[in-house]
């Protein structure tokens, strides 16, 4: 009995630590890519994988910017063209385009952008809101702004990107 | 340390998940085993099933005790209280309704509570007043049956305590105890109502106050001064005490003799075994014979547990077979018996009505060997477990989790080594000293069971196995890669052009054992509608008593097998119709008379296998269901969409299945909310299924359930639709052939249709359906295919037929909201996607 309650306080900071870990790691850190010539920003603790483009199932009755639904080694998985989503003109794909498979709300989604940049290291205090007004429509998507030396690169809300 | 401890927590946690799977698996069948028997019997209850009730809720009490379930067990021993007077005494007058209103208001507690425990929540439910009903119930039948009243002392003596009616004074000395319990326990009534409880038979003439702990306003009453009470018992003083500090929050106990026991005169004795002289005083030793009941399982457990109750207040205990730890003892102690010789302070009858009391008993002989013997313990057993009963109790636990060495309290060979957590074990619940230890010990009960339970299983012989469903889940998942594995391999690309005669010849045979496997995997997953349709009767039984109306429940083809996910699926509808049925359909008895019916309803459900589906048919001899009303109430509802005469009655009856629709004016407890038959079609969308209402006013209604015998791999033909292929599930397809321009008609509104044989279809262009393009558009090109559902058809034209081939059939993510024609998705040879085709789509426009 008495090693169960000395059990409980040596589990929990290795859960923390573990926890923590992993939020470490992936804390700050937003994976960008291209469209058109803006960069945009995704946290990458959400990034699950990045493949280049592959068969496209297309489903009916779903809107323009879904472009169907994949399969992800046995995981079907819905495909939505960023391009699209933010009313920009559709564009051939080419060897750099790229699925972003983003793990959302439990489900698997994947993201068709231009290309894929880099790994952005974007502090906290680098992070600012957007420009209060929405004049573009797809400003609407954009959650913060985020400042990296001279480059700014538009951290998305993913929450409104993949509302349906 | 560390580590070591890590390991045994994990596997603490382990067996104690899968024992406590196992419990409520078992629960549920008896629980369900239950049910029907008291339905069945609730005309008259038949001597065997009184002996099925009574051997069930002995079970479920043993089983809830040995997980320490206490709520549980103590609902379980009150029927089994009832059942046993009116097994022994079978009583004549008794009031069967009443009786089973009281037996199932206990059982639904029970099942509230194992519920409960499946969820993963504390059992904390507090079954005391329905107890208590039961066993004033009992004690009214005891008043009107043959036995003689036992309360003697008069005024407030609690029913249902102190039954036994052997009352004749002379041994019994009478005691008068007060209790405080802990500041803050909550609940001291009840407390005070189980104390007694615990203390059973072994108490009587109990005079209490406050006088009434089931109302609640006594709780303040014990709180301030204390639950004093007077009883006479045949326990001495130090038994009783010690008895009634294993008290749960129990803080303060004050226990004074008022009267000592007189010398006996007439003692009573156990009836079947040898009497000998009882030893008054000194030590003795004694020799004890115990079988245990024929399905009791864990034999070598339940003969440890019996060692350790024994160790509370006995010394140098021998057993045969020696070796109870090892599970090889099962089987000898099944067909020889277990047989212990110890030595005690306490009397023969004293002994023997503890040693009764053991779970699973079924035969016990109590012998005395010698009269005299050293009151030492010899070093030769392990007394560990003896001298302090209340820290032991602990220690008892500890030792899993703790690998230091600990005496074994049975003589097992090498006590060296680790304790076997099957070695641990713990006696009746009401030892539990507080919840702490109560749930440490709950970790080592369930660990020592867990662990000696499978071998136990291993050692009987068992035709059946039960398996959980993740794993056939799992496995059903991989029959799904190993079917599409099959295929990309056999239809591989690089094989195209190839001549490979033998390949082909292996590959089929390939694919015929895989095909078989698949069959096979199913067919683990079929289950009898029998469980789901015998639990209907409950419904109709508890509704019939509110409504005043007569029902019979007409069961046929109960033995048709469904998909396990299916039949999960099913019970709610099921239970939605008949509620529907009986409230709404069958009318009052005089009301019936005065139509010329019988006065007894007739609600039938019905079950048969129609080619790839299961048919579920409910029903009733009732009214009928009121096209009107329903037509009205869905203009109400703004539902109508085109005018009332149009619609056929089929249609009109399915606005019955829309949410919140009612034709009920009066909510009820059974319906007129208008969620009931909603739950009707959304369950039966879910495993693909439809629902198709047939009623003739006035002589009864008819809903057909259909639905699919399974869902994870069909038959499927593939199409081609431009770039796309699509999947049909073949047993929708009737029919497919090529159509000529000149049998193709348009309506004004551009509908078209194809005449076949003289029949007219509507058809539908699946390109435009679904918006494909580079499809072939020219009809003459394309191939048509007919399609059923239910009793529609329709016309559908794709580009070609590609071939048919089992699927594995995938949902759709949920990122898609519901897609008209679609329902799910596949996975074809090469990997590529294709949608399968949901006819019921083409149908709702």
């Amino acid at each position: 009995m008495s090693d169960k309650l000395q059990e409980t306080p040596t589990a929990a900071p290795i859960a923390l630590a573990y926890q923590t870990n992993i939020e470490d790691t992936t804390k700050d850190k937003f994976l960008t890519f291209i469209i058109d010539d803006e960069e945009y920003g995704v946290e990458i603790a959400k990034i699950r994988e990045i493949i280049s483009i592959c068969k496209i199932t297309k489903v009916p009755e779903s809107p323009d910017y879904v472009e169907g639904i994949i399969n992800l080694r046995g995981d079907i998985v819905p495909v939505i063209n960023v391009r699209r989503r933010f009313s920009k003109p559709w564009k051939e794909y080419d060897a750099l385009t790229c699925i972003v498979v983003i793990e959302y709300n439990t489900y698997k989604i994947g993201l068709i952008v231009d290309s894929v940049n880099e790994v952005a290291y974007i502090q906290e205090e680098n992070i600012l809101p957007p420009p209060s007004s929405k004049i573009n429509y797809y400003n609407q998507f954009i959650r913060n702004i985020g400042r990296v030396e001279e480059d700014v690169k538009l951290l998305l809300d993913l929450d409104r990107l993949l509302a349906n | 340390m560390q580590k070591s401890l890590e390991k045994v927590m994990t596997l603490a946690d382990f067996d104690r998940e899968s024992m406590l799977e196992m419990f409520s698996y078992e629960m549920a069948q008896l629980v369900e085993q239950l049910e029907q028997t008291i339905i069945q019997a609730e005309a008259g209850y038949a001597i065997e099933q009184i002996n099925e009730i009574f051997r069930i809720m002995h079970t479920i009490k043993g089983a809830a005790a040995m997980m320490l379930f206490e709520n549980i067990a103590t609902s379980a021993h009150a029927i089994e209280d009832l059942f046993y007077f009116l097994r022994e005494e079978n009583p004549t007058d008794v009031d069967y309704s009443t009786l089973t209103d009281f037996v199932l208001e206990g059982m639904d507690f029970i099942k509230g509570e194992l519920d409960k425990i499946e969820q993963g929540l504390p059992n904390n439910g507090d079954g005391t007043e329905t107890n208590l009903k039961i066993n004033a119930y009992l004690k009214q039948l005891k008043g009107i049956g043959s036995e003689p009243a036992d309360s003697g002392g008069g005024s407030s003596s609690t029913p249902g305590f102190g039954e036994s009616g052997d009352v004749s004074a002379g041994n019994y000395a009478r005691y008068k105890a007060v209790v405080f319990f802990d500041i803050g326990c909550e609940m001291e009534n009840i407390r005070a109502y189980t104390m007694l409880h615990n203390l059973g038979s072994q108490i009587t003439r109990i005079i209490h106050t406050p006088e009434n702990i089931i109302d609640e306003s006594s709780i303040e009453l014990i709180r301030a001064n204390g639950f004093n009470f007077e009883c006479d018992s045949k326990l001495s003083y130090d038994e009783l005490h010690a008895q009634l500090m294993e008290t749960i929050f129990l803080r303060e106990l004050s226990l004074e003799v008022v009267r000592p026991a007189q010398p006996a005169a007439a003692q009573p004795t156990p009836a079947a075994s040898p009497a000998p002289a009882p030893v008054e005083s000194g030590v003795a030793r004694y020799e004890a014979f115990i079988r245990f009941e024929e399905n009791a399982e864990m034999e070598n457990v339940r003969a440890y547990a019996f060692i350790h109750n024994l160790e509370d207040y006995s010394f140098d205990i021998v057993h045969i077979p020696t070796d109870i730890v090892s599970e090889t003892s099962i089987e000898d102690i099944r067909s020889h018996g277990f047989r212990v010789e110890f030595s005690s302070d306490k009397s023969y009858d004293q002994i023997y009505s503890i040693l009764k009391n053991t779970i699973y008993l079924r035969e016990l002989s109590l012998s005395v060997v010698d009269t005299g013997v050293s009151a030492e313990p010899s070093g030769r057993i392990a007394t560990a477990a003896y001298d302090d009963s209340v820290v032991v109790k602990a220690t008892d636990v500890a030792a899993v989790s703790e690998p230091e060495p600990e005496p074994i309290p049975v003589s097992k060979p090498e006590p060296a080594q680790a304790p076997e957590p099957a070695t641990t074990t713990y006696d009746q619940p009401a030892a539990a000293k507080n919840p702490a230890d109560m749930e440490a010990k709950m970790d080592t009960a369930l660990m020592s069971v867990g662990a000696v339970d499978q071998p136990a299983k291993k050692a009987a012989t068992q035709s059946v196995i039960s398996v959980s469903v993740s794993k056939l889940d799992q496995l059903l998942n991989l029959m799904g890669e190993l079917v599409i594995a099959e295929s990309m391999v056999t239809q591989n690309k690089d094989l195209e052009n190839l001549e490979l005669e033998s390949f082909y010849k292996e590959a089929l045979q390939l694919r015929k054992i895989i095909s078989d496997v698949q069959d096979n995997v199913m067919s683990m997953r079929m289950i009898q509608l029998s469980a789901t349709f015998f639990k209907m009767h409950r419904i109709v039984r508890d509704m019939c008593k509110q409504l005043n109306k007569d029902v019979e429940l007409k069961i046929i083809g109960e033995e048709t097998e469904v998909d396990k996910n299916i039949i999960e699926h099913i019970a709610d509808p099921l239970m939605h119709i008949i509620r529907n049925s009986i409230d709404h359909g069958i009318e009052l008895p005089e009301n019936r008379a005065g139509k010329g019916k019988p006065r007894k309803g007739t609600v039938t459900l019905e079950a048969k296998n129609s080619g790839g589906d299961v048919l579920i048919i409910v029903s009733d001899d009732g009214a009928g269901l009121n096209r009107e009303k329903i037509i009205a109430k869905a203009r109400q509802n703004g539902l109508l969409r085109k005018h009332d005469s149009e619609y056929t009655d089929k249609e009109a009856y399915q606005f019955i299945f829309l949410p919140g629709f009612s034709t009920n004016e009066n909510v009820t407890s059974y319906s007129g909310r208008g969620v009931g038959m909603d739950v009707v079609s959304t369950n039966l969308e879910i495993v693909g299924g439809s629902v198709i209402v047939d009623s003739i006013p006035g002589e009864g209604s008819k809903f057909t359930l259909k639905i699919p015998l399974t869902l994870a791999i069909i038959d499927g033909m593939i199409v081609k639709l431009g770039d796309a292929k699509y999947t049909i599930p073949i047993i929708s397809i009737q029919q497919s052939f090529k159509a000529k321009q000149e049998n193709i008609f348009t309506d004004p509104s551009g509908n078209e249709m194809i005449m076949i044989r003289g029949e007219v279809y509507n058809l539908i262009r699946l390109y435009e359906f679904f918006n494909v393009e580079s499809a072939t558009t020219n009809i003459e090109d394309g191939i048509i295919i007919m399609i059923e559902n239910g009793e529609q058809t329709i016309c559908i034209l794709v580009d070609e037929l590609i071939g048919q081939q089992p699927i594995v059939v995938k949902t759709l993510p949920k990122y898609f909201k519901k897609i008209r024609g679609i329902s799910t998705c596949t996975l074809l040879g090469n990997g590529d996607i294709s949608l399968i085709i949901d006819p019921v789509g083409f149908f709702d426009k």
